[in-house]
């Protein structure tokens, strides 16, 4: 019996070879956060991907400390790393559009989703981000790593209050 | 116009220094703009000024769906509740966002904020309230939206206008940076411009510079090109930096074949290479220089074919930027050095040749003379013998050529004497008066002869005493006289003496001799003291000669430091002045000269040792008619075999022969410890060399006999040198030395020769004491010859006595000389006594 199982696990992973490095998306539990729709591979929820708080925090955490412009202070931020995430949903080309509560749009291109670079952060000093204090999600880049990372570009993708993303060509 | 390169340098460098700063300015200012445009590019203002607009937008947002939410529908609270958090999170940056904090410090944009804050402290309470609340409340959340509008408005345009202000001055401060950057870099392209104009100056000065120096290097250039001297450059690792065309010709190398090339291998002789890179070595280490710098040196050097040849040459250094270099100059010397080497053999062999003239005449001679004594001594046995009177006649002519040649070979030996060096002058005190005229009277006969008339006399105060070489002196005066004699016929002769004081015991004697014979012509009288000048044709004819006698009257003067001039004409007769310095010495007791008769020893056993048969035939009847009994030697080394075993009273020796000379078989008999190892022995020679003779001596020899032997000489010598050694070796008491005699003579002719000595003794003593002075060598002479009678005799106090006057006289010691005569008589009679 249990050989079995294994037989057809290894079938599905010969059928759908792209199911063997991300692993299918699980089912919002709670209240969703994040709608990624457009050209993804992977959904949950009709075409689109959507997230609660715990499918966020089940990914590979990213944590960086850095200043921005619009808070006082050093400030300590933990969330998903962009690129995880479109790997997660095996986007590796095209344009992210990413809206926010207030339907304020930005176009950001996928290949600026790399390692060590934008992060869709979820914790803001260690407690969850509210509405009220640019929440639930605000998508941050390690501005004090490079200045690269802070040009009038970056400042206007850095885009809080995060709850849409579409992915297109 | 000639400004140093230096100042010309000095000056473009302070235009380049002048530049720094200003390049520095320019960098400076240009990081400033680039700054700037960093600040400008990743300034904050448009999102931020984006953000500040979008406060009023949340608001209006807010307000917007509060006017749609009056139904209380729950779907709309929600919303409502949304927009109020988005708008609240605007408000919360504006406070907090540190590029806001400027803001603050505006009074009406800190007051709106205030408002702002307020109004959301007191909705918030409502908006979180439950729905059934709100919903209640919205009229009262409307009217406080209505009231804080114009602070949301307030606060966006106040913001607004600082932020424009704030990005207008950031825009004027980058328009005034870059003004400055624009002028800086004005000034510092202006500042390039003074640069490249100086550096264009230096340029053209240098280009100007380098043609002049090119000028002056082709100058140099063709300097050593057409030098005569090989002229060749190498730098301190030996490499060719410049070889000029005499170089080429000298070492049959071209220029452009060697440029660059180690110097050493090319031109340095390979035995000589070690030398020459230890040099090189030496001092590129600093050390000691042997070449360079030490003037002309001869070294050899090697074509390119390989064969070395002796160059001249100077090396100096010179430093240059390349570090040292060497310039050699150099000279091929071959033929110079051939020239000179040349010379050297040239003159070698002219002196080998003059020595083996000299060799020639002396060996000539020897040879000449040998077998001439041969002739002489047999004519003088000839005459001996009974010969009727045309033989008699023959032998008397014979004898005459034969004293003739014998005479010449003495000319040459005397010549080749004085040539080689051998000549030894004697100072003996002489009568110049007497010698003058022995010399007249010898040549009296000659010139009555030839009807000429002959006299000399003094000029001045008679001088006659002085010390000089009888021989040289009689030799000058004899040749002199006797040619003059022998040139003049029908005339006259006169020869004076002048002595012409010097200081006390010094003076110039002037020895005139003139004739009026037939004279000679200029060309004659430049050539008379030459060796081998007879004059014409005509006169060898007339007179015969070698033509070497004023050769060595010419050579007799030198050596007495003297001078001779001859003064001539033809048919005007000739003078010859010959002056000498001499020392004047005090008169010594003159007598006339008595015939030397030596009285013949008997019965001495004497061995001949010569190898000419003729010669020793000779000299065997010479001593066999005196009496002796002889044997003979045909070499040195049969006589010392003989003189081993036989008692020899004496033994004549020649002196060069074949197997062993006489030398050699003297010192051999003398060494040999043989029964004659002290029996007398004397040298027979033709060599009458007094150097030689010495020689003769010092081998152990007690005489000498120059050839050609005569029978006087032959007894005189036995007697002087037998006896006296046979006396010495008899020290048996006299009496019965005596005793012996008489048993061998017999008693009646023992007395007989008795009678014989006392009568000599006493006509010695006699004559001795008599009133006449006799000569001192008189003296010691007839000393002599009786003092060997009284060894005889074995009287031998009294041959002592005898032969201490003729040793005092030897020693010149005349006052002990007349004492020993002094004492003589009572010594004769002690002895007389005994016999």
């Amino acid at each position: 019996m249990t050989s079995f199982i294994k037989m057809l696990g290894l079938i599905a992973a010969l059928a759908f070879p792209v199911a063997s490095h991300a692993e299918m998306l699980a089912m919002p539990e709670t209240e969703v956060v994040l709608t990624v729709s457009g050209i993804i591979s992977h959904s949950n929820v009709d075409d689109t991907a959507q997230f609660d708080m715990q499918m966020l925090t089940d990914l590979d955490v990213t944590t960086f400390e850095t200043t921005t412009i619009w808070t006082d202070g050093v400030q300590a931020f933990e969330g998903v790393a962009l690129n995880v995430l479109m790997d997660k949903l095996g986007v590796t080309e095209g344009t992210i559009l990413a809206s926010a509560i207030n339907d304020y749009t930005v176009e950001i291109p996928v290949t600026d989703a790399v390692e060590g670079g934008p992060v869709v952060a979820y914790k803001l000093n260690g407690g969850i981000m509210s509405v009220r204090d640019k929440g639930p999600l605000w998508l941050v880049y390690p501005y004090d790593d490079s200045a690269d990372y802070r040009t009038e570009v970056v400042y206007a993708h850095s885009i809080w209050q995060l709850d849409r993303m579409e992915i297109v060509e | 116009m000639a400004v140093p390169d230096e100042r010309r340098w000095l000056r473009a460098g302070y235009a380049a220094l002048a530049g720094i700063p200003l390049i520095g300015i320019v960098f400076f200012l240009g990081f400033s703009v680039v700054q700037d445009l960093e600040n400008l590019n990743s300034a904050h203002s448009d999102n931020v000024q984006w953000t500040l607009s979008q406060t009023e937008v949340e608001f209006l947002e807010f307000s917007k769906q509060l006017s749609l939410s009056t139904g209380g529908d729950a779907t709309d609270l929600q919303l409502l509740r949304r927009r109020f958090d988005v708008f609240y999170s605007r408000v919360n940056i504006l406070e907090s966002a540190t590029v806001y904090r400027p803001l603050v410090e505006n009074e009406i944009y800190a007051e709106a904020l205030t408002a702002l804050r307020a109004f959301l402290d007191e909705t918030v309470s409502l908006i979180d309230a439950d729905d059934d609340v709100l919903r209640a409340e919205l009229a009262t959340l409307e009217a406080k939206v209505a009231s804080s509008r114009s602070a949301a408005r307030t606060v966006a345009n106040v913001a607004l206008e600082f932020f424009a202000r704030q990005a207008d001055q950031r825009r004027r401060d980058l328009a005034q940076t870059l003004i400055k950057l624009a002028s800086f870099v004005a000034a510092l392209i202006a500042a390039l411009a003074i640069t490249v104009f100086y550096l264009r100056r230096l340029n053209l000065q240098r280009a100007a510079q380098q043609l002049e120096a090119e000028e002056a290097a082709a100058r140099m250039d063709t300097v050593i090109q057409t030098s005569l001297d090989g002229v060749i450059v190498a730098n301190e690792n030996g490499q060719i930096l410049a070889f000029n065309a005499a170089a080429e010709t000298i070492f049959g190398h071209q220029a452009d074949d060697v440029l660059g090339q180690q110097l050493g291998p090319l031109i340095v002789p390979d035995h000589l290479l070690d030398a020459h890179d230890a040099g090189m070595a030496r001092m590129r280490a600093g050390g000691e220089k042997r070449v360079v710098g030490k003037g002309r040196v001869q070294l050899e050097a090697k074509h390119k074919t390989g064969t070395t040849f002796p160059v001249e040459l100077a090396i100096q250094t010179a430093e240059t930027t390349e570090g040292t270099i060497f310039i050699a100059f150099l000279r091929d010397i071959s033929v110079a050095v051939a020239a000179e080497k040349d010379l050297t053999v040239a003159r070698d062999q002219a002196l080998a040749a003059d020595r083996l003239k000299t060799e020639f005449l002396a060996t000539m001679s020897h040879e000449i003379r040998t077998p001439l004594n041969g002739l002489l001594g047999n004519l003088s046995l000839l005459s001996d013998t009974r010969l009727n009177p045309n033989q008699l006649r023959y032998a008397r002519n014979m004898e005459t050529s034969g004293d003739l040649l014998l005479q010449h070979i003495s000319d040459v030996l005397d010549l080749s004497r004085y040539d080689v060096g051998h000549a030894e002058l004697r100072s003996d005190p002489l009568n110049v008066a007497s010698i003058v005229q022995s010399i007249v009277d010898s040549q009296a006969g000659l010139a009555a002869n030839n009807n000429t008339t002959i006299e000399w006399g003094w000029v001045g105060t008679p001088s006659n005493w002085v010390r000089s070489d009888q021989d040289a002196l009689q030799h000058i005066l004899i040749n002199l006289v006797g040619n003059a004699v022998k040139f003049t016929r029908d005339g006259k002769v006169v020869i004076t003496v002048e002595a012409k004081k010097i200081d006390s015991d010094r003076a110039n004697f002037v020895f005139r001799v003139q004739d009026t014979g037939q004279g000679m012509d200029a060309d004659l009288q430049g050539r008379i003291f030459d060796d081998f000048v007879t004059g014409t044709v005509a006169y060898d004819r007339d007179v015969g000669g070698t033509g070497l006698g004023l050769g060595i009257v010419r050579r007799s003067v030198a050596a007495l430091n003297g001078q001779i001039e001859v003064e001539s004409a033809p048919d005007m007769g000739s003078t010859f002045e010959v002056s000498l310095p001499l020392t004047i010495t005090d008169a010594v007791p003159e007598l006339p000269q008595t015939e030397h008769s030596a009285k013949p020893m008997f019965g001495l056993r004497i061995l001949i040792v010569e190898d000419n048969r003729i010669n020793r035939m000779v000299a065997h009847e010479m001593l066999v008619a005196d009496g002796h009994s002889v044997e003979e030697a045909h070499d040195g080394l049969a006589a010392v075999e003989m003189a081993a075993d036989i008692p020899f009273d004496l033994i004549l020796m020649d002196i060069s022969m074949p197997v062993m000379d006489g030398r050699a078989a003297t010192r051999a008999i003398r060494q040999g410890g043989g029964i004659c190892a002290d029996t007398p022995i004397i040298a027979l020679t033709a060599n009458a060399m007094a150097s030689e003779q010495a020689a003769f001596l010092e081998d152990g020899m007690n005489g000498v006999l120059i050839k050609p032997l005569s029978q006087n000489a032959l007894r005189w010598a036995i007697e002087d040198i037998a006896v006296k050694s046979i006396e010495a070796d008899v020290t048996e008491p006299e009496t019965a030395h005596r005793n012996e005699m008489r048993e061998i003579l017999g008693e009646e002719t023992y007395q007989v020769m008795i009678a014989r000595f006392c009568a000599e003794v006493d006509e010695l003593h006699a004559w001795l004491l008599s009133d006449l002075r006799p000569e001192p060598s008189e003296i010691a002479t007839r000393c002599h010859k009786v003092a060997g009678s009284a060894g005889t005799f074995s009287v031998d106090a009294y041959r002592k006595a005898l032969l201490s006057i003729e040793d005092a006289q030897k020693a010149e010691d005349f006052a002990a000389m007349n004492d020993g005569i002094a004492r003589l008589e009572q010594v004769w009679q002690d002895a007389r006594m005994a016999l």
